[in-house]
């Protein structure tokens, strides 16, 4: 019962029925809070049931909605790098057909077949034409080697880069931009050292090569077999640092999106610890609570009842 | 001899069958809100005929009631706090409400996705749907903000509105009471009974504390003086009239001959003044600073970033405060005229997405509209939370303050019917002993 004024107190039906009506008030008020708190499943439906707890579960959760975006991010970049990784195989296996077709030309030259040589320097063509379709790998309309600077052509028909800018990166962390792609002139090389020129003048590696077995003397079979096919390999091991560039983002990327995905679990169950409605505890108070509106109700129907008035006959 | 008893006796009749009266009066105002309980006071009636000094019987000299000054003005106090805290709780709820924090569909919320929608121009700088995606969730914030701003508005409203009436409803009050005060003057002048008039005023009294927060004097003439935060506004027969005066943030109560600042310390009017003038105008302001600074945040990255031409961007947010702030009609018509590129250089900017990566980590940023409206919504949170205790104890006090005026004011009806065996009692006493003084007169006649 509510808090009398203790001592000598006359009481009168009135203030009997008036304490029992605020007592019933206060249980019933009481049992609507814990119903909502099992109901909703949460402890904290709004900020003034707890406004430390509220602001730390916005918080919480912009803090969740944003690792899930890491999550995202890194999914994201994940699928840009195994293309970018399975694009970087099938280049090297270009070039390595390229190479076995310049290690073939000194075989056929002893025998001076130059229709072979001929095949030769077509195939070597063809690997060209191969590589500048795969330097235009786009992924989701975007080509994937040409940086910052192009949205759908790393290289133009002629072998020439017209991308530009770095390779994009994805934020997978607080302030952890992770590039998820490599840039055409890193993989490719430029101008004479790189594979992919075809302007007159400033032949790239494979159109030195297959020029080079076109004219078909022995100076410049010779040239082909030396220092072009130095160049080659050169321009090969080129990818190849840049095959493992894409295969360390990758495997740091991965990382990332594990740890955002750790960090979202951690947050969840920090947030669950703060809103969550503690359920055994919850029910076991609303019964305590509804026992004693029972015993009240009990006691309204009872105590009134009763005065001297009945006994005086 | 026969005749000063059968005198004493009658006025003893008369006297109890009076005690009877206000024990009938008193049981059937059990529950009569503002009943006091009435005693009939009875003293010695001194003359008659006996020259030994006998008396004269009993009279019934007042019907008094057992009111208690002290009492009655703590329990106006305590229901004019009460009352206070009440409008406070339900016009602070009111705001609560506006904010559906914290959940999935609150201003928190939609600023998360805001930010997300960032990252989705970093992935693909140059498709537009993510572009899209960033103004339709920047228009989404707007309306947000705009729809709670104007519902905090519509809450202050609202709540001019009904100090509006609880001040006309008190200059009636007030009114009644001085008009009471006058007839109870006149009523003892005349020598009649005003405790009727009295259990009136109480009444009226108990809604003026909780209206405005008005405690009651009583004066030694029987009238009360009304005073709230220590201006009187009745005396005698003469009361106040209240109106409102100012505009919301200074609005107060002030006297209508005297023009005073009536300081409204408690009641519904004191509690709808704070609301008004002080919690109400703080979140209309936190809230504008919450989309200043998204305004500002956002258009100052942009502002640092380029589009994919290597040209200077729009910004994305015009206007400002809660209500006036809007998404640029250029952008939404345009926009690849969100400055996503981090760099003017061309072509590097032409697929650059680096700006709008660096805009979604300002998810956090300790100037940016997140935090202040965190702080802002746990503010407001606390504020309501404080005024629930308030209300809650102050529930309690009242009740106590009720209770113990009702303990003696109030009527017990197990007393009341004691005190109505002993009159009964009393009067068949009388009764008898005018039986048994005819029997003495009649052996009296007969032995003659």
């Amino acid at each position: 019962m509510t808090d009398l004024m203790s001592g000598a107190i006359s009481y009168t039906p009135s203030i009997i029925a008036n304490s029992l009506m605020a007592d019933l008030q206060a249980n019933q008020s009481q049992q609507a809070t814990l119903e909502q708190q099992i109901s909703t499943g949460n402890a904290v439906n709004v900020p003034s049931d707890n406004p430390a707890a509220t602001a730390e579960i916005m918080q919480i959760n912009a803090g969740l909605n944003r690792s899930s975006q890491y999550a995202a991010n890194a999914t994201d970049g994940l699928a840009w790098l195994s293309l970018g990784n399975s694009t970087m195989n099938q280049i090297l296996s270009s070039l390595q057909s390229a190479q076995q077709a310049v290690l073939s030309v000194s075989s056929a030259s002893i025998s001076g077949n130059t229709a072979a040589i001929q095949s030769l320097a077509t195939q070597v063509d063809s690997v060209r034409q191969q590589l500048t379709q795969l330097a235009n790998t786009q992924y989701a309309g975007q080509a994937i080697f040409a940086g910052t600077g192009n949205v759908t052509t790393a290289y133009d028909s002629n072998g020439n880069y017209v991308g530009g800018g770095s390779a994009p990166t994805r934020t997978v962390a607080a302030g952890e931009q992770i590039p998820v792609a490599v840039t055409g002139p890193g993989v490719f090389g430029t101008g004479t050292t790189g594979l992919l020129s075809t302007t007159p003048g400033s032949l790239g590696v494979l159109a030195q090569i297959s020029a080079d077995l076109r004219a078909g003397t022995p100076a410049s079979l010779n040239q082909a077999m030396t220092t072009d096919l130095q160049n080659l390999q050169n321009a090969m091991s080129q990818v190849q640092s840049q095959a493992a560039v894409l295969g360390s983002s990758y495997q740091r990327m991965q990382t990332f999106q594990q740890q955002a995905t750790n960090a979202q679990q951690a947050l969840q169950s920090q947030l669950a610890g703060i809103q969550s409605t503690n359920l055994p505890q919850a029910v076991t108070d609303l019964g305590q609570v509804q026992n004693s509106y029972q015993a009240a109700l009990w006691a309204a129907s009872k105590v009134t009842q009763d005065s001297l008035v009945q006994f005086l006959g | 001899m026969g005749d000063m008893a059968l005198g004493i006796a009658a006025s003893g009749l008369d006297a109890q069958q009076t005690v009877m009266d206000t024990i009938a009066q008193n049981l059937s105002n059990a529950n009569t809100p503002g009943y006091v309980a009435q005693t009939a006071d009875l003293s010695t009636l001194t003359g008659g005929g006996d020259t030994l000094g006998v008396g004269g019987g009993v009279q019934v000299t007042a019907i008094t009631q057992a009111s208690d000054g002290l009492l009655a003005a703590n329990l106006q106090q305590a229901q004019g706090a009460l009352s206070q805290s009440t409008a406070l709780q339900q016009v602070l709820s009111g705001a609560q409400a506006t904010f559906a924090e914290p959940g999935t569909n609150g201003l928190s919320a939609q600023l998360s996705a805001f930010w997300q929608a960032w990252d989705g121009i970093a992935q693909n700088p140059s498709a537009l749907a993510p572009r899209t995606q960033v103004v339709d969730t920047a228009q989404n914030l707007v309306t947000s903000l705009s729809q709670a701003s104007s519902q905090l508005a519509q809450l202050q409203s609202n709540a001019q509105n009904q100090l509006g009436s609880v001040v006309s409803a008190t200059n009636t009050l007030l009114a009644q009471v001085a008009q009471l005060n006058n007839q109870i003057v006149q009523a003892k002048g005349a020598g009649t009974d005003p405790n009727a008039l009295v259990d009136q005023r109480n009444a009226l009294m108990g809604t003026l504390s909780s209206n405005i927060g008005a405690v009651a004097t009583n004066m030694p003439d029987g009238t009360i003086t009304v005073r709230v935060g220590g201006i009187s506004l009745v005396q005698g027969a003469s009361a106040d009239t209240l109106q409102l005066s100012g505009a919301p943030g200074s609005l107060a109560i002030t006297s209508a001959t005297s023009k005073v600042t009536v300081p409204a310390t408690g009641g519904q009017a004191s509690g709808l003044l704070a609301a008004i003038n002080q919690y109400l105008p703080g979140y209309q302001t936190q809230l504008d600073t919450v989309a200043n600074q998204l305004s500002t945040t956002v258009n100052t990255q942009l502002a640092a970033g380029f589009t994919a031409t290597g040209a200077a961007g729009q910004p994305l947010f015009t206007g400002t405060g809660a209500s006036g702030l809007a998404v640029n009609a250029a952008v939404v018509a345009d926009p690849t005229q969100i400055a996503a590129s981090s760099t003017s250089t061309m072509p590097d900017a032409t697929n650059n997405g680096a700006n709008a990566q660096a805009m979604a980590e300002l998810y956090n940023a300790s100037t940016g509209p997140d935090q202040s409206y965190q702080t802002f919504i746990q503010g407001l949170g606390a504020q309501l939370q404080n005024t629930n205790n308030q209300v809650q104890a102050q529930t309690s006090v009242a009740n106590a303050a009720q209770q113990n005026l009702q303990a003696v004011a109030g009527v017990n009806p197990d007393q009341e019917m004691v005190h109505m065996l002993s009159t009964q009692q009393a009067y068949q006493a009388s009764a008898k002993l005018i039986s048994t003084v005819a029997t003495m007169m009649q052996s009296l006649l007969a032995s003659v």
